[in-house]
């Protein structure tokens, strides 16, 4: 078994505090839930010289309902998230998506800030040193090719977090603290389109709170991820939808994927779709736009192919099932 | 001389006592040793506590194929706190639990095999300079072309693995029973199919580890360590090591599983003893599951060609069979494997003619070995598979073609393996009832299915690996003043509940409560000799012995009572707690008859042994060892599946599982064990698998080797049936693996029959079971765009 | 490395050691507290086999810093059996064979554990989801879905 790298600890009281040690310490990490830092820094993989732990860290795990929105701080539980009424009431999406993550024993350790802020996952990647070396590294870590496409110089890591297309299609922002100050931006600028740098975040800075804005009541929202099992596994393909129907016609939508793509992505195009009808015909150019965009390379045991086809499948049943749409029955009302 | 330790004969036991529902035979018993497990209390091998111990580390071959030049370990040698560093070189002989086949070096020599071949290794005072010795090391080893797919070793001009086997064919099988043109020429119907298995693994969730203690005073050795064998792995320890096996003790701790990993003794057990050995101390190995992944041992990737002729009756009239196996890198259990998967093909059934020819290959990967329904679980899958196919061309119910083939004991099969009990029938129309089969097959909506299938499995092979010429079992019992019967065995239980199934057995025998039974188990230094918990033998080879060694110590007991009272032997109703003269209100509590026993012998010890009679033991033809057995399981199983067309999820929604287990000693146990099997079919259907880059194993880890987890395992409903076996103990067979080959084969089944399409590749993980949806449309766009009316898939019926 | 003193409640007693901030809740709990009902079946994450409470809360013992539970309260195993009695998980988990091979055992009953105190009357579903993180190699969970329904309803 290889051993836990050696590391300072530093257990801040406040972001402020958080936000200067890593100012101070080139290569310092925050530490949340730790559930992938942790599992990373068995296998080697990352070796950082000090873990500034946010444990300790006062008021930064509540939730706040409010007439402007939602405020999450960023060291919510998971299972905080999948357990609070008012979120599975009013923003499904994000409680299913909580709900989906790994197992019990993760959740209630797992925070927001730390699924927001997972690194992308590699077949290559996410293996022992042993491994790696053996397999000579590759570009995202000490190497210097792709093994999923080598002709390439570019890194194809998926983002696998489950939350951040939950939050994309609620129209989320983040609020980021760092020592010289504090910015919001929407989450989606959190995010690039490469598997080695794939967080738009300084250095020192710190996820601090997720804002949900109010919406209205019509709208309604659900997360679906397919997985080889029932619990436990990352997302071979996670979509998020959020949605507005009404008389049976598209007023609202926006389609959210994750571990298809280097980042998770809020799918272009589907205002097109607003103003349709929800029947086969919309539902197959929406199937056309995940399979475009969802780009899913070989960084999975499971083929890319079916990632991408399974994306859309989902999106396809997760906007029938909110819109309340039963294929059978407006076949049968349209003849 | 007086009667203290006596033998009983070694024949079949005839004369165990058949009973009807014993007062502890045939109990719901909760495991004796479950105490411990559920308070954490239990202490497996990592937990053991060692006093001063050394780490003891592996470095492992990062080249999957070549010649070792230099292991240069000096450095390494220098660094402050190592106290030993290994290299093939400090091993006596090469292992492998085949004594025809040991090709294997603890640690490699000469070239490496594979990726992840231990080379050498180190024991140093803590982790961090065990791992720096580990990186001083300076490896060079010469690369040749490595070969990691069975048809890749076999090419023609590919470099030998092995310098005795040309071609990389580690074994070449080729076998026909009776006239198989003479069948297909009466079959009614040939089909022929090919299929495809992934490797699995076993994936006990206990992680490899052994504690191994060197006296260098006395030049002796205690190991202990997760093995199911621990008798193998001292005669291995004693090979590799050179030393005297009187010089040698090996004990096993609680075991958190094996399913067939641990069935032959592994490379870090014996690196564990020759490191304690080179150090002059004790050394603790505990290895990652990465490890126990390159350690591996499991079920081969496997292709196989079938062929089956059939009567419009269902009668099948030939079989004819190819399978290739790709066996990894060393020969382990290898060509057990490949003989077991052309034995149990056909016997099942009675079967006019065979045809089988098996390869076992040799490729750069990790050495495959015995995994729970050894060699037979994908031939299962084919054999059932084409049967149901078949079955739907002639217009046949899968169960009218399963009843078509039976067989009646006693039975000899067509490869000489005896057939002395045979619950199939039972099991079919048990199943058959329980899952509403007649009202609800054909009838379920798209998307829903039933699939049936049957199986078989040895209870213990016949002629153990190492063939000595003693009794296959033997169990001593001790009892002594305090009134407490020790019972002796090396049998060791790996979490099966042989412990639990030994102390039921002899407190049957002897009217006695559990409660005054303890049992030791599987300590070299104490127990008798066992070949070890694999192939199922424990509860029908040691459940023989131990009743035999309860019969002795009940004659011993009774005839010390008749002293006692001044009767003859044949006067005392025997009745445990006390005795009794027949007939009379004279009685001597058990106390009083220990007392009587102890005047002038002191300390009771009796011996059991059992062996299996000449007429189990298999034909005359070359390999016709494997597959024999004194008594066959069976099963039978129907799976209820639903399949999601738009992702190619299958759900698995319920199981009912009869299975024929002669008796059930206790039927807790069994349940448990037909479960646990039934289940473990189920993973290797839907969604394990290993896969290799470039020899590499990808999914070395419990994420991406995906063992079912409770939120998609089924409701498993169990029907235990008991043919009740003659040689068995009162009547007892196997239960711990038939049930897991029919698993398959029933969700194959059940999946054509919800959405009519065949998969002849297993997993059915949902990317192949969509691709195979897609490939069914795009046949049928294909179909309908060149005119051809769209037809059904011809599989559906 | 330094260390730094960790004062933190296991199973009902207060501790205080000097540990290392690499130093792994799981590996405190079996080396320096000597507790080795907790298992480790996996490197890091993947099993559920080191299942332990923290704070009520089921947490893998292999990915948390024992550094990180300073003025927590751990419970393990080994805090279940009062006085001597199993508690009732470990009695259904004994008489209902919810225990084969008994290495899952202690991460199960403790996932299981949690479940029962926020929840005394799951359904089968809520006892599926508890013990999702949990794997068993042995039993096809039949029998650990009928230990905690008994349990539960004893
Ligand atoms: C077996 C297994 C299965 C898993 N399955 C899933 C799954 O299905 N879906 C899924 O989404 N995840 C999964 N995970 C990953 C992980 O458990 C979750 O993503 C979890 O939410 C991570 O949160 P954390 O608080 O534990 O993060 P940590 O491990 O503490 O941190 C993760 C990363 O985020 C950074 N970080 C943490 N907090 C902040 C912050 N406030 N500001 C800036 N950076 C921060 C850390 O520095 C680190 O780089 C799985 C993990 C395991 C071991
Ligand atoms: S996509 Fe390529 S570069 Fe990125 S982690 Fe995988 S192998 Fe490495
Ligand atoms: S040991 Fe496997 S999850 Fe902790
Ligand atoms: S009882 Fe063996 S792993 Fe669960």
């Amino acid at each position: 078994m290889e051993r836990m790298p050696q590391f300072d600890l530093r257990r801040p009281a406040s972001i402020a505090e958080a936000a200067a040690l890593l100012a101070a310490e080139p290569g310092a990490r925050l530490l949340a839930g730790g559930t992938d830092l942790l599992p990373t820094m068995r296998r080697g993989i990352e070796r950082p010289p000090v873990l500034v732990d946010l444990g300790a860290v006062r008021d930064f795990s509540r939730i706040d309902f409010a007439d402007a929105g939602l405020a999450l701080g960023a060291g919510v539980t998971l299972s905080q998230l999948a357990m609070d009424g008012r979120i599975v009431h009013h923003h499904r999406a994000i409680a299913e998506a909580a709900r989906s993550v790994a197992g019990p024993g993760h959740r209630s350790a797992a925070t927001i800030g730390g699924n927001l802020c997972l690194d992308t996952r590699c077949v290559f990647y996410n293996q022992s040193e042993w491994w790696r070396a053996t397999n000579h590294y590759c570009l995202k870590l000490g190497g210097d090719v792709c093994h999923v496409a080598p002709q390439g110089s570019h890194c194809h890591a998926a983002f696998c977090g489950d939350l951040a297309p939950a939050l994309l299609v609620l129209g989320a922002s983040i609020e980021l603290c760092a020592r010289r100050g504090a910015r919001v931006i929407p989450l989606s600028d959190l995010y690039r389109d490469d598997g080695v740098a794939h967080l738009a975040l300084e250095p020192d800075e710190v996820l601090v709170r997720v804002l949900v804005p109010a919406r209205s009541p019509a709208l309604v929202s659900g997360y679906r991820k397919a997985r080889a099992r029932g619990a436990i596994d990352f997302p071979l393909a996670g979509v998020a939808c959020a949605l507005v129907a009404r008389d049976g016609v598209l007023a609202e939508l926006k389609v959210a994927l994750t571990g298809t793509n280097s980042r998770p992505i809020l799918l272009a195009g589907t205002e097109a779709l607003v103003g349709r009808g929800i029947d086969e015909a919309t539902l197959s150019a929406l199937g056309k736009l995940v399979q475009k965009q969802a780009s899913p390379m070989r960084t999975t045991v499971t083929q890319s192919n079916y990632r991408r086809q399974v994306a859309a499948a989902l999106a396809q049943r997760l906007v029938r099932e909110l819109a309340g749409y039963e294929p059978s029955a407006a076949r049968a009302s349209m003849s | 001389m007086n009667d203290v330790s006596r033998a009983t004969a070694g024949g079949p036991a005839r004369d165990a006592p058949a009973i009807a529902q014993g007062r502890t035979a045939g109990q719901r018993t909760p495991l004796i040793d479950g105490v411990e497990k559920v308070t954490g209390r239990a202490r497996y091998t990592a937990d053991l506590p060692t006093g001063e111990t050394l780490v003891g580390r592996i470095l492992r071959s990062p080249i999957a194929h070549g010649v070792i030049r230099r292991i240069d370990t000096a450095a390494a040698r220098s660094i402050p706190g190592v106290r030993a560093v290994i290299t093939g070189e400090d091993f006596a002989a090469p292992y492998g639990v085949i004594p025809i086949a040991r090709n294997e070096w603890p640690l490699a020599r000469g070239k490496v095999r594979h990726r992840g071949e231990p080379v050498a290794a180190v024991a140093a005072i803590d982790e961090t300079s065990a791992e720096a010795a580990l990186a001083a090391i300076v490896l060079d080893i010469e690369p040749l072309p490595a070969y990691f797919s069975a048809a890749a070793a076999r090419a023609a001009d590919a470099v030998q693995l092995h310098e005795n086997k040309a071609g990389n064919i580690e074994r070449e099988v080729d076998q026909a029973f009776g006239d198989v043109d003479a069948g297909f020429a009466a079959a009614d119907l040939v089909r022929e199919r090919t299929f495809h298995y992934a490797e699995v693994a076993h994936g006990q969730i206990e992680l490899n580890a052994a504690v191994a203690t060197y006296e260098p005073e006395r030049d002796r050795l205690t190991t202990q360590s997760v093995t199911q064998v621990p008798y193998y792995l001292h005669l291995t320890l004693a090979r590799c090591l050179g030393m005297d096996s009187s010089q040698i003790r090996v004990v096993k701790p609680f075991v958190g599983g094996g399913f067939g990993h641990r069935v032959e003794p592994l490379n870090f057990e014996l690196v564990t003893a020759a490191l304690a050995r080179a150090a002059g101390g004790t050394v603790k190995i505990e290895l990652s599951r990465e490890d126990g992944f390159l350690t591996h041992r499991g079920r081969p990737e496997t292709d196989i060609r079938l062929k089956l002729g059939m009567k419009k009756s269902g009668a099948i009239t030939a079989v004819d069979c190819e399978i290739v196996q790709r066996g990894g890198a060393y020969g382990g259990y290898g060509l057990v494997t490949i003989l077991y998967a052309g034995a149990l093909l056909h016997a099942l059934y009675k079967v006019a003619a065979v045809r089988y020819h098996g390869y076992r290959v040799y490729t750069n990967t990790p050495p495959c070995g015995a995994m729970r329904g050894h060699g037979a679980v994908d031939a299962r899958h084919a054999f059932e598979s084409l049967l149901d196919i078949m079955a739907g061309e002639l217009g046949l119910d899968p169960f009218a073609a399963r009843r078509a083939n039976l067989i009646v004991p006693p039975y000899r099969t067509l490869n000489d393996l005896q057939v002395n009990s045979y619950g199939i029938p039972d099991c079919l129309d048990w199943v058959e009832q329980a899952s509403g089969w007649k009202t609800r097959r054909g009838k379920l909506p798209r998307g829903r299915g039933l699939g049936l299938a049957c199986s078989h499995y040895v209870s213990g092979s016949a002629k153990p690996v190492h063939w000595s010429g003693e009794p296959h079992a033997v169990i001593n019992l001790k009892l002594d003043f305090d009134g407490g019967i020790t019972i002796l065995t090396g049998a060791a239980d790996i979490g099966q509940g042989s412990s639990t199934l030994l102390a039921q057995v002899v407190a049957e025998v002897l009217s006695v409560p559990l409660a005054r039974i303890r049992v030791i188990a599987a300590d070299s230094a104490l127990t008798p000799k066992d070949n070890g918990s694999y192939s199922s033998r424990v509860s029908f080879m040691v459940g023989n012995a131990a009743i035999r060694a309860a019969q002795e110590m009940k004659r011993v007991l009774v005839t010390a009572a008749a002293k006692r009272l001044e009767v003859h032997p044949e006067d005392i109703e025997w009745n445990g707690d006390h005795c009794r003269v027949a007939g009379t209100d004279r009685t001597l509590d058990f106390a009083g008859a220990v007392d009587a026993a102890l005047v002038d012998t002191g300390t009771l010890t009796v011996k059991g042994s059992w062996s299996t009679p000449p007429e189990t033991q298999g034909g005359k033809f070359r390999g016709a060892a494997v597959g024999s057995t004194a008594g066959f399981s069976y099963a039978a199983q129907v799976v209820e599946v639903v399949v999601d067309e738009d992702t190619g999820a299958v759900a698995v929604e319920r199981v009912w599982v009869a299975h024929d287990c002669g008796f059930a000693i206790n039927p807790l146990a069994v349940e448990g064990q037909v479960q646990g099997a039934v289940w473990m079919g189920m993973g290797q259907a839907l969604s394990e698998e290993t896969q290799y880059h470039e020899g590499l194993p990808l999914r070395p880890n419990m994420l991406d080797y995906r063992v079912p987890t409770i939120v998609e395992s089924p409701p498993i409903e169990v029907k235990l049936v008991e043919s009740r076996d003659p040689l068995g103990p009162f009547g007892a067979k196997e239960a711990s693996e038939g049930a897991l080959h029919s698993f398959a084969p029933a969700l194959a089944n059940a999946i054509c029959d919800a959405i009519g399409i065949r998969l002849t590749d297993l997993p059915a993980s949902p990317d192949r079971v969509l691709e195979a949806i897609q490939a069914r449309k795009r046949r049928e766009r294909l179909r309908a765009s060149i005119g051809v009316s769209a037809q059904p898939d011809p599989e559906r019926h | 490395m330094t260390k730094r003193l960790l004062a933190l409640t296991v199973n009902g007693r207060m501790r205080e050691d000097a540990v290392a901030a690499n130093l792994l809740l799981l590996d405190y709990l079996r080396g320096t507290a000597g507790l080795t009902g907790t298992k480790q079946g996996c490197d890091g994450g993947e099993c559920g086999a080191c299942t332990v409470l923290i704070d009520g809360q089921p947490r893998l013992a292999c990915i948390t810093l024992a550094a990180a539970c300073e003025g927590r309260v751990v419970e393990t195993i080994e805090s279940l059996a009062i006085e001597g009695r199993m508690s009732r998980l470990q009695q259904a988990f004994h008489e209902k064979l919810g225990t084969q091979c008994g290495f899952c055992t202690p991460g199960m009953i403790m996932a299981a554990e949690a479940l029962l105190r926020r929840n005394p009357r799951p359904t089968d579903a809520d006892i599926r989801e508890a013990l999702s993180g949990n794997l068993c190699r042995c039993t096809g969970y039949v029998k650990i879905i009928e230990s905690v329904q008994a349990a539960a309803g004893g």
